[in-house]
Order: structure tokens, then sequence, then C-alpha cells
């Protein structure tokens, strides 16, 4: 099938403006990801499509853009599942609210730099055991915030979120999701400076429960429900 | 500001859910209602202190713009106090997230159920009045006194804009976006309790006070000559807006004002819900230091003088000469005459 990528396109170097660049692709199987399209846009069309990918499975979070109005990992969504007439459009854009460095690269570090804001490592509660082995937790401590180990930090739920579109100041779902997975580890120690974290001025607050975050994540993260019990935390640790 | 552009227009543009819509119907009704709020608790306060004002604002409120508006009002609340049950639903059980999305839906079904008894009682009282062929308050008389209550808004605004440049120049601040504050907001978390608690509260408040005075009567027959005061059983008898509220004021039970008591409740948890609620607006897009601040103030001061205004007037009440300064004045405003059903 006939395939029509309309991509969002802007070389800060040459463009005063970003624009649509649009780019037809023809013996489109309906099995392609929407990754491999991009490629093929890059390789038979115009070399200087920029974008970002590693892994191109799903793991490294690398390739995360708005396809269709939705933020989305281009190498998880099969063409098949857009349902596209022969001809059809696919929309491909940056994700929002990160600085364009190119076409549908954006520059992390923002992002990263709030998810480094809550100290997103194990801080142990108890001295490492006598016996040098590890510190033991039952199934269900450690079911308590199975979901949220799940992140693979591709951005895809804080930059669907209008909170954080509004302001970048705003921690933003994947940097709560990824507190959570420590808050909620009975190994871990750091609960209480975590919480003061998330209950800043640019935690958890300004969160609205608008739920595109959830059905936005790659990994099936519940991610509002995880922003939900810090929130509880926050509240029954008698503040 | 600019992010409020990019979020408007994203927000169209980003396929969310229900629920990114859910959250913009909350905001923009929200929003409705706390823009009558102010001019409603403004003028009821009239009624105690410029009866005659008072009589003027409610012919207005008769007039078939804000019998427009009206509807708008009703149907705003009922779908904000709908979807905040909703969002504290979801508040307090995060794991059942995944039925918001339905309960987005029954939401939505709701409201359209709840509304269409209540525009049809709305549309009964209007049509009720219409076949008394009623003279109206022109337009233009209209945009002059809403027009004053515009400018009352930017004098206040334009005051906190000032005050803050002054705040600005006198500690020696730059204009860049304040530094997030690196402390435990207590305040927010605090506030949050009390938005879920009070929207909890008021919902049940404000459908009865929808109820008195929009469905059981309506805006119309508070200046109906010789009609029972809902809620009491007490008669206006000269027809009087004012008397309407002197009257509901003063009706007893037990010793007890008890409509002064509902009203002072909804007052304060309505006005500080409402203002908060901007306040969240407000700082969502406001990332100019001076601008977020005067906003802030202008915030708090318009929540704070709106409680004072609205406590001082129930507390004073409105005495029979309040009456009959009101029957005094505006004679142009037609009197009603007695409809069947009244008194």
């Amino acid at each position: 099938m006939k395939v029509k990528f309309r991509i969002r396109r802007f070389n800060p170097e040459v463009d005063k403006k970003p624009y649509w660049g649009e780019y037809t692709l023809d013996n489109v199987e309906p099995t392609d990801r929407i990754l491999e399209l991009l490629h093929r846009v890059k390789w038979e069309q115009d070399g200087t499509l920029t974008l970002r990918r590693s892994c191109a499975h799903g793991v490294c979070g690398s390739d995360a853009v708005r396809i269709n109005g939705v933020n989305k990992l281009a190498c998880k969504v099969l063409v098949k599942t857009l349902d596209l007439k022969d001809g059809g459009q696919v929309q491909v854009e940056p994700i929002l609210g990160l600085p364009v460095v190119k076409d549908l690269v954006v520059d992390f570090e923002p992002f990263f730099d709030h998810y480094r804001a809550v100290m997103p490592y194990f801080m142990p509660a108890t001295p490492r055991p006598g016996d040098g082995r590890e510190r033991r937790q039952s199934p269900e401590d450690r079911a308590r915030f199975d979901d949220t180990t799940k992140c693979i930090l591709c951005a895809c739920c804080t930059t669907s979120c209008p909170s954080f579109w509004a302001s970048g100041e705003y921690v933003g779902p994947a940097a709560i999701v990824n507190a959570h997975r420590f808050i909620f580890d009975s190994r871990d120690g750091a609960t209480q400076e975590r919480l003061n974290i998330l209950s800043e001025e640019s935690g958890v607050w300004r969160c609205r429960t608008i739920f595109n975050c959830t059905p936005a994540c790659p990994r099936e993260i519940e991610v509002t429900r995880a922003i939900g019990e810090v929130k509880l935390a926050i509240q029954r640790n008698g503040r | 500001m600019a992010t409020l552009v990019t979020t408007i227009t994203e927000t169209l543009r980003y396929k969310g859910k229900l629920g990114q819509w859910s959250w913009v119907l909350h905001r923009v009704s929200g929003l409705g209602v706390l823009l009558f709020l102010v001019l409603h608790v403004i003028d009821t306060s009239w009624a105690a202190f410029y009866p005659s004002l008072y009589a003027k604002a409610i012919a207005e409120y008769q007039s078939p713009i804000f019998t427009l508006g009206e509807f708008a009002l009703t149907a705003a609340v009922v779908y904000h106090a709908l979807n905040g049950l909703r969002i504290v639903i979801f508040d307090f059980r995060p794991e059942w997230w995944h039925l918001q999305q339905k309960a987005a839906m029954i939401v939505l079904a709701s409201t359209i159920v709840l509304l269409i008894p209540i525009f049809g009682l709305m549309f009964g009282h209007v049509l009720d009045y219409y076949d008394t062929n009623p003279d109206f308050v022109t337009i233009s008389e209209i945009i002059k006194t809403q027009a004053q209550f515009l400018l009352g808004f930017v004098v206040i605004l334009a005051a906190a804009l000032l005050l803050s440049l002054v705040y600005a120049l006198v500690t020696g601040e730059t204009r860049n976006p304040a530094k997030p504050n690196r402390r435990p907001s207590q305040f927010d978390a605090w506030m949050w309790r009390f938005m879920r608690l009070s929207g909890v509260l008021i919902v049940p408040l404000v459908f009865g006070h929808l109820l008195m005075i929009h469905l059981i009567q309506g805006v119309f027959d508070i200046t109906t000559v010789g009609h029972t005061v809902v809620g009491t059983d007490l008669v206006n008898d000269s027809g009087r807006a004012v008397e309407f509220v002197g009257r509901r004021w003063d009706y007893l039970v037990a010793g007890i004002a008890i409509w002064r008591i509902y009203d002072g409740a909804l007052l304060a948890l309505v006005v500080i819900h409402g203002f908060n609620g901007l306040r969240y607006v407000v700082n969502d897009y406001a990332h100019d230091r001076v601008i977020k601040r005067a906003l802030n103030w202008a915030i708090a001061f318009g929540a704070a003088a709106l409680i004072i205004l609205g406590f001082a007037a129930l507390l004073a009440g409105v005495d029979e000469t309040a009456y009959s300064i009101a029957k005094d004045s505006l004679e142009t405003f037609s009197q009603r005459p007695t409809t069947p059903f009244g008194g």
C-alpha cells in the first residue's frame, strides 16, 4: 500500500520556523513499523531527515515521537494499527515540551534534570546484611512497586501532559513514576526525602489527573495511578 | 503566557482521550462559574448596602441575555460538580484508574440527563414571565452596568501589577521566571485537601441553592408581589428583590436564621474553592515573576474582599427601610402583577 508521511521538520541552522515535509512511500506493508518507514524516508528520499533511535525494539526508549497526534515509540507502532486506507497519511512530529534540536530529535536534558531531582537510586534503610548477601524482601513488598520498575525514560508520558506543556518546571509523570519505584520499596530509606521533593511547588500537585500520560506509556505503566499513590503518600504523612 | 497559547493549541492537536476533554471542560466551567460568583456576591451585598442598586441588578438578571447566561451557568455548575466528584474518587482510589474513562462518560451522560428536567423547569419560569409582557432592561443599560465590573477588575489588576512592580524594584529582583521553590509546599498539600473536601461539601449546598432559586421558583419570582419566598413561609409583600432577600435571611427555624448560615457556608466554601482554582490556572500559565505575583495578589485580595463583603451583608441583613427605599427607587422597572400561584 501507499502511505503519505507528513513530518515536522526543523533545522535551526537554516530554518526560521518549523515546517511540514511531505513524503510518499510505496510498497508499505501493514506489518511495517513507523521507525522502518522513517528510515525509508531518510534513506530513499531525504538524507537530511534527523531522528533518534538505538535498539529499535522498544527497550531503549530513544525514538519517542508524536504519531498521528499521540505520543508513541516509532519502533513499537505497526502501520496496521493506525487504521490507514491506501494512500492514508501518517503525521510524525517531535514530542512537545522539550527543545527541538533538529527535526524529530529533542533535547532530553531538562527531562533528565527532573529525573535526577527525585534521587532515582537506592538509598538503603538498613546496613548491608552481615552475610554480605542481598536485602530480602517479601514477594508482596516487591509487587508493591513492580509496575514502576518498567520505565525506560522515553518521555512519552511527560511530554503528553498539558501541565508539563504549561510549565517545564513541573517534574512530570516520568520523574514521579521513578520516585514511586523507590518510595514504595520497603528496603529504601529515603522515602521522606523523596516525598518532600515531590511536594514542592513543581511536584505532584501540578498533576490535574488529565490521564494523557497513562495511554501514552509504551510500557503500559499505570502512570496516573502511580502519581495518585504518591499524592496520597504525601497526604498521609501528616502534612 | 506563551505557554497558555501552546497548551490551548496543543490540547486541540493532541489526540488525548476523554480525560483530557474532561479537564478542559472542568477548567472552562469552573472559570465561568467563578465569574458569575464574583458578580453575584457583589450585587447580593447591595441588597443590604445599596437596595436601589440591587433592584437594578435583579432587573438585569431578568433580561433575556442573562436568562441565556443562567442556562449556561446551570450547565457549568452541574458539569463541574459531577466531574469534580469523579476527580475526587480517582484521587482517593488511584487503583481504579482503568474506570476513569467510563466515569467521564457517566459524568457527561448524567450532566445531560440532569439538565433536561432542569432546563425544562427553568424554561417554564421563562415562559410564565414572558406571558406577563414584562419590560426588559435594555442591552445598552446592561453593558453600562457590566462595564463597571470590568473596569473594577481592570483597576484591581492594574493596582496589583503596579504593586508587584514596585516590589520588584524595591527588592531589586529580575523579571526572569522565579526559581522553583525548593521547599515542600505545605500550602499546596493543604489546598489539595481543601479543594476535594470543599468540593464535596459544595455539591449538596449548590444543588440546593439551584433548586430553590432557579427551579422551584425562577429568578423572575424574586420580584413577584405576594409571592411566598422560597424556603420560608414569609410573603414578599412589596414584590421587591430586596424584600425577598431580607425575608429569606430573617426566616428563623427554632430561633436560627437557617438561610443566613446556609448562604454563609456556601459563600466561604465556594469563594475559596473558586479563587484557588483560578490560582491553579494562573500558576500554570503565568511565568513572569512580576505578573505571576501580581495575579496571585489580585486573587488573594479578591477572595478576601468577597468573603468580607458577603459576610458583612449577611450580618447586616436587609431591614424594612431598605424595602421602602427599593420601592421608591427605580419606578421605571416594571412591577410584576400578582400571578395566580403567588402567595
